[in-house]
């Protein structure tokens, strides 16, 4: 009797152990620096990133004053001539009208 | 020659093109009218335009940048004669509706309205307070010049949008109406428009009233002038000029006629016609 109880106990305490070891297993401890690694890396490409993006806003800012600059100059010397369009060849002929000009 | 006729923008258009199997070409050119009349009527709640007079500011379109930039420009050039802001002067006068709507007869109007309003454009267009902005013929013109651009792919064409004429290539024989009968242009190209004070009337309070107001006076111009028929290189510019030459009077209209040699046709009320701008 006493000795089924005793295996009884080795059993349940070698399942403890094999549960135990099994968890610490999953966990993978040794991975820890791999994973602080990438990490590290994220945060590294996201500030190259952010700064790139500063970059490009500046110069997207700029190009975009010297557009509305130019804009604006242009569109000054549109309003001070604007370009005529050539003249028209009108003659008056004896034919007869294909279709008549009225107050629209 | 193919020829086609639809209602848009208020009026019949016309389109002609010296060409055999144009339909696509017909079809682009009626189209655009109708692209263009949802952007530029004012009497379509959900036009860009009417947009723009109700909030007073707008991003514009392309299209409506651009037709405001050529009124803008034709009030430059006709020292304000010409002039986008009669929008309010219009309805003061009862054209607030689509003219065929407009009752032939009415009490007095409150009278005239301010024009010559503030129209800023830039990256986009403000405008002043209380300032509205009408379209109506330019942006007729304005229409009736793209279509053309679209038709002239198939061969020479004519756009007749309710009597002002776009024209590309060809030569094109067009009747003016003169007391002494049909007198008949021949035009190779540019534009033809007709403005004049013997159509689209009505009345209030016993008093005639027409569509063509002076800017001056925020009122339907005092002319001696029956109609002028204008050609010009384009039709934006040829309706810029007749309706300012309209307003000017005849006397007036003939010299600028003249001076900017612009070939025109004027009749007066006391049915005298009166060649100018080098035609004879």
């Amino acid at each position: 009797m006493t000795s089924h109880t005793g295996r009884l106990y080795t059993l349940a305490l070698a399942l403890l152990v094999f549960f135990l070891a099994w968890a610490a297993f999953a966990a993978r401890p040794w991975s820890r620096t791999a994973n602080g690694a990438s990490v590290k890396a994220l945060a590294a490409r996201e500030q190259r990133l952010h700064r790139q993006s500063l970059a490009v806003q500046r110069i997207v800012t700029r190009r975009w004053a010297v557009y509305r600059a130019q804009l604006r100059h242009r569109r000054a010397l549109n309003a001070a001539a604007p370009a005529p369009a050539p003249a028209p060849s009108v003659r008056v002929v004896t034919l007869p009208p294909l279709t008549i000009t009225r107050t629209s | 020659m193919e020829r086609r006729w639809f209602s848009a923008m208020g009026t019949t258009i016309e389109l002609f093109v010296d060409a055999e199997g144009a339909e696509a070409s017909l079809d682009a050119a009626e189209g655009e009218f109708h692209r263009l009349e949802a952007i530029l009527s004012r009497f379509r709640e959900s036009s860009e335009l009417s947009r723009l007079n109700r909030e007073g500011s707008a991003d514009p379109s392309f299209d409506l940048r651009r037709v405001l930039e050529l009124a803008l420009g034709g009030r430059a050039s006709t020292a304000g004669r010409f002039d986008p802001t009669v929008h309010d002067a219009l309805v003061a006068a009862g054209y607030d509706r689509s003219f065929e709507q407009v009752p032939a007869d009415g009490s007095a109007t409150a009278g005239g309205a301010a024009c010559g309003g503030d129209v800023r454009l830039d990256e986009r267009v403000e405008l002043g307070p209380g300032v509205r902005v009408d379209l109506g013929g330019i942006g007729k013109g304005y229409a009736a010049e793209c279509a053309a651009m679209l038709l002239a792919a198939a061969g020479p064409c004519l756009v007749n949008a309710g009597g002002d004429l776009a024209l590309r290539g060809g030569s094109w024989p067009t009747g003016v109406e003169t007391p002494e009968g049909t007198l008949t242009l021949e035009l190779t190209g540019g534009g033809l428009a007709t403005s004049g004070i013997d159509r689209r009337r009505w009345r209030r309070g016993g008093r005639e009233i027409h569509h063509v107001v002076d800017p001056a006076t925020g009122e339907p111009a005092e002319t001696d002038l029956l109609r002028i028929t204008v050609a010009a290189g384009d039709l934006v510019e040829a309706e810029i000029w007749a309706t300012a030459l309209l307003v000017a009077g005849a006397e007036e209209a003939a010299a600028e006629a003249d001076r900017h040699g612009l070939p025109s046709v004027l009749v007066t009320k006391d049915d005298r016609t009166i060649l100018a701008g080098g035609l004879a």
